[in-house]
């Protein structure tokens, strides 16, 4: 708990719909440490989203804590909780949510305006990012001239370009084919081997055993907490596309 | 994020709906417009009635002669109660005066070869050059010996000379005046029409005995008697006391105390200004109805970003998730109002100086455009855009980041 980066403690949240009361989480406690790569699971109305959300730092919990490197960031008001987000969680979305009409690295850069960083010292900063994720040559693209995988790329260095203590990433592959689907989790493979600290939530199982640590939630509650050594994303590329191959051989 | 980066942001925004934002700004385009192209014209108007009033010789009254009614009759029309004498008193017993000029009018026949004229016909002497701010545009004014002995000499305005002399040179020829022969020494500098429209260059200066006792043909009540008194006073400010003092002298040397004396003081230059305040108010009014179309521009804004925090409700989800503080969302709309605003008050700045220039050169009109008016049209106009801007904006600072992350 102590080395956590973040941390639930017994989380309910409740919706009100007219004389209803939906429990969405029913107290769920969870500790993700520095370092971990978790997938978070389960079936729609499971309540996973729910928790993602407040993970981060999105929503407010009902009942219960929620501790960011020990800080409870339960109280706090939409402009705090605004520059929590800003300073140490990266998010990515599953479509991908760039600004049209700006280029990649003006994507890229959005999160530090928010900062009082130089506007010079934010375009490297972002610039480095996306070589990072493999776009070094596409900086003045539009969203538009990207491709599905390609514009994920660049919500990935969006998601880099603070240096988060945590990547919180929502049906990641969702929108995408099988092959740039397992490159993205190549990618955060990577990423998770540099150190960064990664949640992503998914309901194909396939993709959470990309994942070092799987959260199987179910009816607002988290049913299992499992670690599991990981499939190597690089590999299953590799495999996929041999597969494919022979496949058009054929 | 600093405010040099929103307006950018802003601009990128508008640009992306280049026919939509156009259109939006049309209002404040139009109502901008308006309001100044009113206000120039109202300046002009006020400018070309001080011309008037520096025309008419500045800060003047006119005494008029009222006919003396005695037991109910009339005393014949010979009843002008003012002298020259009651003249040369208001000139030497008011101070802030600066010159009091006597003059008797008289109307006639101006015949020259075959051409005949009937212009005013006035009897003056030499200070009506100032009291009336004339000039000569050639030839002299009136010599001590014309005055005394009711020379037969005259000065014409612009409009007689060019009715009987066209473009021959009027000095020296003599023409015949109720038939008297009048020889011409002098030719007036001319000053247009007055606001009445009346054109104050058709007159005929001569000595003021010359009139009396050779052109009027009318027996006075006194060899002194004049129709009216133009009477200059130093400053404006000045105004309000001479005209007492006028009352008080003339009642004293006229011994009446009548509610009604028999003399009547103008002042020229208030007939004026009553004219150009009724312009103003005109002025004012449409200038009222201009700003109404300001207000419906600034409706027009108000719903332009209503739809645009709808349209852009991911994005503002996105920015919010990424750090973007309420008080930042904020900020972008409004600085996107007041851009979108600020540029349609440049616009229609720019439309108002067309129109007041084809104003000026194709129909006449003076126009003057403060700069004043115009800072304030552009400041007014930003102005529209933050209180019409205001809601919009606050509403999308207040959207829930996952609703609107999850906005379709």
């Amino acid at each position: 708990m102590q080395n956590a980066v973040m941390a639930t403690l017994k989380v309910e949240k409740h919706y009100r719909m007219g004389e209803q009361v939906l429990k969405a989480l029913k107290g769920v406690s969870v500790s993700i440490g520095q370092g971990d790569f978790v997938a978070v699971m389960g079936p729609s109305g499971s309540g996973k989203s729910t928790f993602m959300n407040m993970l981060g730092c999105l929503d407010s919990p009902s009942s219960g804590q929620i501790l960011l490197k020990g800080t409870d960031v339960t109280r706090m008001s939409a402009a705090e909780l605004a520059t929590v987000r800003n300073r140490h969680i990266g998010f990515v979305f599953q479509q991908f949510n760039l600004l049209p009409r700006t280029t990649a690295l003006d994507n890229v850069m959005l999160p530090l305006l928010y900062t009082a960083m130089p506007r010079a010292q934010a375009r490297e900063r972002a610039q480095h990012c996306l070589e990072l994720v493999g776009l070094g040559k596409r900086l003045d693209h539009h969203p538009s001239q990207l491709s599905g995988g390609q514009q994920q790329r660049v919500a990935i260095a969006r998601a880099l370009v603070n240096e988060p203590d945590i990547i919180l990433a929502d049906e990641p592959t969702g929108a995408l084919d099988t092959e740039t689907g397992l490159e993205i989790m190549a990618l955060f493979q990577q990423l998770h081997q540099q150190g960064k600290t990664l949640v992503l939530v998914t309901h194909e199982p396939d993709i959470a055993a990309f994942a070092s640590r799987q959260l199987v939630f179910r009816d607002g509650l988290l049913l299992t907490d499992r670690q599991s050594s990981p499939l190597d994303a690089q590999q299953a590329l590799a495999d996929f596309r041999q597969h494919r191959l022979a496949e058009a051989l054929k | 994020m600093n405010s040099l980066m929103l307006l950018n942001v802003a601009w990128v925004a508008l640009r992306v709906n280049l026919l939509r934002s156009i259109l939006t700004m049309l209002g404040i385009i139009i109502g901008v417009a308006a309001v100044i192209i009113m206000l120039a014209l109202g300046s002009g108007a006020r400018y070309e009635v001080d011309q008037q009033i520096k025309n008419l010789g500045g800060n003047v009254f006119i005494v008029f002669s009222r006919m003396r009614f005695m037991g109910g009759a009339q005393q014949g029309g010979t009843g002008q109660s003012l002298t020259e004498m009651d003249a040369l008193a208001i000139e030497n017993q008011i101070p802030q005066v600066t010159v009091a000029a006597p003059m008797v009018q008289s109307s006639g026949q101006v015949i020259y070869g075959n051409l005949n004229w009937a212009p005013s016909i006035l009897g003056v002497d030499n200070k009506i050059y100032q009291a009336q701010s004339w000039s000569l545009a050639e030839g002299r004014t009136f010599t001590e010996t014309e005055l005394s002995s009711a020379g037969r000499v005259a000065v014409i305005g612009q409009t007689v000379k060019r009715e009987l002399f066209g473009a021959s040179d009027p000095l020296g020829q003599t023409v015949r005046i109720n038939k008297v022969p009048v020889t011409i020494i002098g030719v007036l500098n001319g000053k247009g029409q007055n606001t009445q429209g009346n054109d104050q260059d058709d007159i005929v200066f001569m000595p003021i005995d010359t009139v009396r006792k050779r052109i009027s043909g009318i027996t006075l009540s006194s060899p002194k008697a004049v129709r009216s008194i133009v009477v200059q006073v130093a400053s404006d400010r000045d105004m309000p006391l001479v005209e007492q003092e006028l009352d008080a002298l003339l009642r004293q040397r006229l011994r009446t105390t009548a509610n009604d004396p028999p003399f009547r003081i103008r002042n020229l230059s208030e007939m004026v200004e009553t004219r150009a305040q009724t312009m103003q108010i005109f002025n004012g009014l449409l200038a009222a109805v201009a700003s109404v179309s300001l207000l419906v521009g600034g409706i027009g804004i108000m719903n332009i970003m209503l739809v645009s925090v709808t349209e852009r409700t991911r994005e503002i989800g996105l920015r919010m998730a990424v750090g973007a503080r309420p008080a930042d969302i904020l900020r972008q709309f409004l600085i996107e109002a007041v851009l979108l605003c600020a540029l349609g008050g440049a616009l229609g700045l720019t439309l108002a100086l067309g129109t007041t220039w084809a104003v000026e050169h194709f129909l006449g009109y003076t126009a003057i455009i403060e700069p004043q008016v115009v800072l304030m049209s552009i400041g007014f106009s930003a102005l529209i855009g933050v209180f019409f801007g205001y809601y919009p904006a606050r509403k999308a600072s207040r959207l829930q980041p996952i609703e609107a992350l999850r906005y379709e």
